[in-house]
């Protein structure tokens, strides 16, 4: 299969730029999840790789062969995009085997390729049929089908999922897994939906506005989030932030507010650049506990007053307020309420930052 | 349920006004035709008769027999189906490709092109008389079925792209950009892809083209002088001598040219079926 490089990749739309020298490497059979919000050029990047868009400046290079200026059908790559775009004048076989006619493929073997393909995505009732008289998600494993059937050195994936319900969704997040486990294939796979990207990822590439923000598997991801807002960007719910300042006191390190003085119990990174009295504390609504745990390295007690609570099932959310700051706590569904609670972070799973850059402190 | 059957008897007038509409706006587009017909069945001798039965005392069909013995009418109107097909497939031809460009390319003069374009329909034919046969004939075409193919093709095209090209804007760019990763060219995708969603309109585009030539006077009348080259169109006011009018072989001509476009028409109808993208992408 193959690897991808981008170089510093920039792409300009008269003169507003939209990514700004991105720098990324693609392993081979590496599958890679290009996620972060609306607008913040993931397709234009995977567009650029498929050849679909033209590269501002910068190189990309798939196997090490700079791929700049060949057009999209000399790529061998294979997309599956959010509509589908499946063609509608052709039947689901003829969709599927498109790309291995164009190639001029000898015909038992469009065939087996077409079969097998048609097996493994269980669409085999279906190829004599029009897209139009198909549902969404099996119009979807068409399009995955005419991808795979190409066997292609590369696999686009622009937020395939998207147009489908969530019960489908789940299902066809499963299937993707196995067939990547299956084709061993590179995948670049283009989401704005961090629950895909934690579960489908070989590593995660985190976009905001034109950058990459962090690179790195989904564990890296989650328990280390280079920034403010990657920190906030993957998790659900998302992370509680709080500002403050750092102080020392003797040999200490406490974090300190209106309403809380937690003594942090790791070091901070050598060499970070940070205001002291501008931090940010973060913690996961997972990582707060609402009675003591011994097993745990739970800090001081601190405060806070319930808002809100919401009852999941297995599990119940409390929106609390804290200082200034609002916190959301997820604590079991038994766990009863009242108005006034104290609260304990785990301090071995806390993350500072400085408030300015929002870069980790720690 | 409840709901549905409060509508129905509302949606009943409402188709019964439609139909009661389309069917008077039939009898007014059919009668006119109805009375052709009867007049070319006329003996000659009550020609101009006020009779009003569909099919005369005495019909006859000796009224086709002499337009077709006694004049060139079969000549007139192999000209006239040679040049009005010429024209179709060329302007259909020129136009699908040209109306790809408008719409899918940003190309400086897109906008205004397709302005110009539009302006030269707000144009009234007769201007453009003088200037169709000058061109022509400096191409050195008078008398020609190429000089009246240009001259045809030239003045229905501006149409014909806009058309398409607003049929196009609706087709999914997504699935000329899968075609293109599948493998092909651009033009590939627009050939194989493209191409064959428009049917419609290029069937729109094909009769609007065909239906204009072929009952087009002026310009054929400006461009060819040699009988042996008349359309239908020249052909048939020729019987309108100056001292009588051949009323009974005028009606027979016209209700026999009517047989092409009519096939035409009934030919077309099948690729006139829309609604082909549908299902492509979602929803
Ligand atoms: N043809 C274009 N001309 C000008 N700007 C464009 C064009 N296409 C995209 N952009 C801009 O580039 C930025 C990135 O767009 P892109 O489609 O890559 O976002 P995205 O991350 O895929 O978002 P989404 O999750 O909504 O699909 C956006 O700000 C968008 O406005
Ligand atoms: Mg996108």
């Amino acid at each position: 299969m193959a690897s991808v490089t981008f170089s510093n990749v920039k792409k300009i739309y008269g003169d507003n730029e939209v990514l700004h020298k991105v720098n990324l490497e693609i392993q081979d059979k590496e599958f890679l999840i290009l996620v972060g919000p609306s607008g913040c050029g993931k397709s234009t990047l995977l567009r650029m790789l498929a050849g679909l868009e033209e590269i501002s400046s910068g190189e990309i290079a798939i196997d090490g062969q700079v791929v700049n200026d060949l057009p999209p059908r000399d790529r061998q790559l294979a997309m599956v995009f959010q509509d589908y775009a499946l063609y509608p004048h052709m039947t689901v076989e003829e969709n599927m085997s498109f790309g291995l006619r164009i190639r001029k493929l000898p015909q038992e073997e469009i065939d087996s390729r077409v079969m097998d393909a048609a097996n493994t995505l269980q669409i085999q009732k279906f190829l004599k049929r029009k897209p139009r008289q198909l549902s969404g998600g099996q119009r979807q494993r068409v399009a995955i089908g005419r991808a795979i059937v190409r066997k292609p050195k590369v696999f686009l994936f622009d937020e395939p999922l998207s147009n489908l319900d969530a019960k489908l969704r789940e299902e066809m997040r499963v299937e993707l897994a196995k067939l990547h486990k299956k084709l061993g294939a590179t995948m670049v796979y283009v989401t704005h939906d961090q629950v895909e990207a934690m579960t489908l990822a070989s590593r995660i590439a985190v976009m905001h506005a034109g950058y990459i923000q962090q690179i790195g598997t989904p564990i890296e991801v989650y328990s280390r989030p280079d920034n403010i807002f990657v920190a906030g960007f993957i998790g659900s719910p998302t992370m509680n932030f709080m500002d403050g300042s750092l102080e020392t006191e003797g040999e200490l390190l406490y974090f300190k507010n209106e309403a809380m003085k937690l003594r942090v119990p790791f070091p901070l990174c050598e060499g970070a650049e940070f205001d002291r009295n501008a931090v940010v504390l973060g913690v996961r609504p997972e990582d707060v506990y609402t009675e003591r745990k011994l097993d745990k390295n739970l800090g001081d007690m601190v405060r806070a007053k319930v808002e809100v609570v919401e009852l999941l099932g297995h599990r119940k959310n409390v929106y609390l307020e804290c200082g200034k700051s609002r916190l959301l706590a997820t604590v079991p569904a038994l766990f009863k309420t009242e108005e006034a609670m104290f609260l304990w972070f785990d301090m071995d799973r806390v993350h500072l930052f400085d408030k300015a850059s929002g870069k980790r402190i720690c | 349920m409840t709901e549905l059957r409060r509508s129905t008897p509302r949606f009943k007038w409402g188709i019964f006004a439609v139909h009661a509409a389309l069917i008077l706006a039939c009898v007014i587009n059919i009668y006119p035709l109805l009375r052709i017909i009867s007049v070319s069945l006329r003996p000659g001798n009550r020609l101009i008769s006020t009779d009003l039965a569909l099919i005369p005392d005495g019909a006859t069909l000796l009224s086709y027999v002499s337009v077709i013995k006694n004049t060139n009418f079969l000549l007139w109107l192999w000209n006239s189906l040679i040049i009005t097909v010429a024209t179709s497939l060329i302007g259909v031809i020129l136009a699908s490709t040209a109306g790809y460009a408008f719409s899918r390319f940003r190309f400086p003069g897109n906008k205004l092109g397709l302005t110009l374009l539009l302006g030269t329909q707000m144009i009234p034919a007769g201007m453009l008389l003088l200037p169709l046969f000058l061109m022509v004939m400096k191409l050195g075409l008078i008398n020609t079925y190429l000089g009246m193919v240009i001259a045809y093709s030239v003045s229905s095209l501006p149409f014909s792209i806009w058309i398409l090209k607003g049929y196009y804007d609706t087709v999914p760019r997504s699935l000329e950009e899968a075609a293109m990763v599948d493998g092909t060219t651009q033009f590939g995708a627009f050939y194989r892809i493209v191409l064959p969603l428009s049917t419609p309109a290029l069937a729109i585009a094909f009769l609007f083209n065909f239906t204009a030539a072929w009952n087009e006077y002026l310009v054929a009348r400006v461009i060819l002088s040699n009988s042996a080259k008349y359309t239908w169109t020249l052909g048939l006011f020729e019987l309108q001598g100056q001292f009588i009018t051949q009323w009974g072989m005028f009606a027979a001509g016209s209700v026999l040219i009517t047989i092409p476009v009519l096939m035409v028409f009934l030919y077309s109808s099948k690729w006139l079926v829309s609604g082909l993208t549908l299902g492509s992408v979602k929803g």
